[in-house]
């Protein structure tokens, strides 16, 4: 039985705005899926629409077995982290874990079993009888987190509960989200703009754009297989090239003729190509998927050096290129090559 | 640890400047602050003490500081001699009714402004200003005439509505910061913990409410008490109030011993009401505080 499952989700607010767009989602019991997307794309909403905090429009949606679709927040098995975490600032740390058990009429030993668990799986023992704001933004989250697992919900929905901390902690804070899932077993909901955090948390990853779903899978399979323009651009770094289809793997770019592995789709817009996925060759190598073009902008980064490379046809644009180790000067002709099986092919706009 | 040592010198001699300039400006502005607290109100309250307690067989004239004799013979003269008991009696019923009438009057308004955009919103909080800008004698005395044309006789009834009417804009400002505190992902978050409305209101709203209503009570309270327009031209000569009778002591009949005992007697409730007030203010802090990262 899944944890949950969205059918047929849509919602449009009051003022006409259509946020949500056929929305089918089902995680399983203790799977961690994100809902990844820029800002606008609707995640949120989506997350606010399974906590019950908004009305769909249209569609189903069940937790842990029972329809909620018509259940206000406070009857459906959820408990949400917030983007501000929302601690009752006049409740201390065990109160504010408390609350929910309490609310329920969690018989009281078992509260208690529940608060010294989670005071200790979340390490704020020390801490308990303080009020939140004495609470540093790691330890606050910390708090969130274990109020809402005090609920022993079916399912944790999370609204970027990261965003509020800075880039270090964050990454803290993020491992402690992930080892403390895998360690209680929960099923997690979390939504994020972030897709670095996407991909190194999630079992599952939802890419959403303008309301609907672009593509549902395993980060691995997200990053490497990308199914539109939107979501190779969006996650990583992509070089997305328009094609002419000649039959049998080969397509005519204005980098040149092309070889894939695979041939391309009948909805295919774009050949796509991660700027690692290259390896540089001897300017006069000639070999199938060799593009020349001149180095315009170059940034070492470390384990890489990317170049901006400009191609024969102006028009396109920089082509991006992640050069280990040597890498060649800004002006200087280069040449490289692509693997047949490194040119994929997908569908949609640009944005 | 050796380094600490080392710049042990130096470091005895850096505290010095702060504390040297925190003398030079924090400390004058702080005198200032005393001297300007003593010349306006220790000074007349001090007054008011000893001419208070200044004793009827003897004159309080020009070369003396202090009053000759003292003893509490005003006190119980005008305790006595006027209607000082039923005065306060009236205005010690009549001021908590309006605090709290004025409060659910003006909640409803209040959370409108704080929750709501509508058309009109800022032409409607300058509007609920207005009482505050007209005289309170003007008021009172069309008001009067208003009562009564409705067929409103109790002197009570009449004096409660002016008052509600003249102090909802000081209710409907601090209730409109209050309900503007209520964090709304708190609601959320309480919801989403099950709890119940009772309980929603209890973590959400009510640590958010709770200086304000307290400010709103108090404050009203205090302005009823003190009020004199509407109380004089209203409820005279039924209904008398504690500022009728300190006025009737002014004028032709002006005797400032007897003035002085019923000043303290107005006085002396309400700045014990402000101090709670700001030690109330003070405690319920925590409900405001913010998230930080």
């Amino acid at each position: 039985m899944a944890s949950l499952a969205a059918k047929g989700i849509s919602k449009v607010f009051e003022d006409g705005f259509q946020a949500l767009t056929d929305i089918d989602l089902v995680v399983e019991p203790g799977e961690f899926v994100t809902l990844l997307g820029p800002s606008g794309c609707g995640k949120t909403t989506l997350l606010k629409t399974l906590a019950g905090f908004y009305d769909a429009t249209t569609g189903t949606i069940e937790i842990g077995g029972t329809d909620v679709t018509a259940a206000p927040p406070e009857k459906r098995d959820t408990a949400m982290c917030f983007q501000s975490y929302a601690l009752f600032p006049h409740l201390t740390v065990a109160e504010n874990i408390d609350f929910g058990p309490r609310q329920a009429g969690v018989p009281k030993a078992e509260r208690r079993d529940r608060l010294e668990g989670l005071l200790r799986q979340v390490d704020l023992e020390a801490h308990r009888d303080k009020l939140p704001n004495r609470l540093s933004g790691g330890q606050q989250q910390r708090v969130a987190l274990a109020r809402a697992l005090a609920m022993r919900p079916a399912v944790v929905l999370f609204d970027e509960p990261l965003s509020n901390l800075d880039a270090k902690l964050r990454e803290q804070v993020r491992r402690e989200i992930r080892a403390l899932q895998k360690e209680i077993g929960f099923t997690a909901i979390y939504v994020t703009h972030d897709q670095s955090e996407a991909l190194a948390m999630s079992d599952r990853v939802v890419v959403m754009q303008g309301g609907r779903i672009d593509q549902v899978g395993r980060p691995e399979e997200i990053y490497a297989r990308p199914e539109t323009a939107f979501v190779a651009d969006f996650i990583g770094a992509a070089n997305l090239v328009p094609f002419e289809d000649m039959g049998g793997g080969r397509v005519k770019t204005p980098l040149g003729d092309l070889r894939a592995a695979v041939p391309p789709a009948g909805n295919a817009t774009f050949i796509c190509w991660r700027p690692e996925d290259v390896e540089l060759v001897e300017a006069g190598a000639a070999s199938e998927n060799v593009i020349r073009g001149v180095v315009r902008d170059r940034a070492y980064q470390g384990a890489h050096t990317e170049l901006h490379v400009a191609t024969g046809d102006a028009d396109l644009g920089l082509q991006r290129l992640h050069v280990a180790g040597a890498a060649p000067a800004e002006g200087a002709e280069v040449a490289f090559r692509l693997g047949a099986d490194q040119i994929r092919f997908v569908r949609g706009a640009l944005t | 640890m050796v380094s600490l040592s080392d710049t042990a010198p130096v470091a005895s001699r850096r505290p010095r400047r702060p504390a040297f300039r925190r003398f030079t400006i924090s400390n004058v502005l702080i005198a200032i602050l005393l001297l300007v607290c003593v010349i306006w109100l220790v000074v007349p309250f001090g007054m008011a003490v000893l001419w208070s307690l200044l004793d009827p067989s003897v004159r309080w004239e020009y070369p003396d500081v202090l009053p000759p004799a003292l003893s509490f013979a005003r006190w119980i003269e005008v305790w006595n001699t006027t209607s000082l008991p039923m005065a306060l009696r009236n205005s010690y019923i009549l001021a908590p009714t309006v605090a709290v009438t004025t409060l659910i009057l003006a909640s409803p308004t209040a959370y409108a402004f704080a929750r709501y955009d509508f058309p009109g919103k800022g032409a409607a909080q300058v509007l609920t200003l207005l009482p505050l800008v007209i005289p309170g004698f003007v008021l009172a005395i069309f008001f009067s005439a208003l009562i009564f044309s409705l067929g409103i006789y109790s002197r009570f009834l009449s004096i409660l509505l002016a008052h509600s009417v003249l102090f909802l804009p000081y209710a409907i400002r601090l209730m409109t910061v209050a309900f503007s505190n209520v964090r709304l992902d708190l609601v959320d978050a309480a919801r989403d913990l099950g709890a119940s409305p009772w309980a929603r209101f209890r973590v959400a709203y009510w640590p958010a409410l709770a200086p304000g209503i307290l400010a709103s009570l108090i404050i009203v309270f205090i302005q009823s008490i003190e009020e004199f327009a509407v109380a004089f031209v209203v409820g005279a000569p039924n209904f008398t109030t504690i500022p009728s009778i300190l006025y009737s002591y002014l004028g032709y009949n002006f005797v400032r011993p007897n003035a002085a005992v019923v000043s303290l007697v107005l006085v002396i409730p309400n700045v014990l009401l402000m101090l709670g007030l700001e030690r109330l203010l003070k405690s319920a802090n925590p409900a405001q505080t913010g998230v930080k990262g």
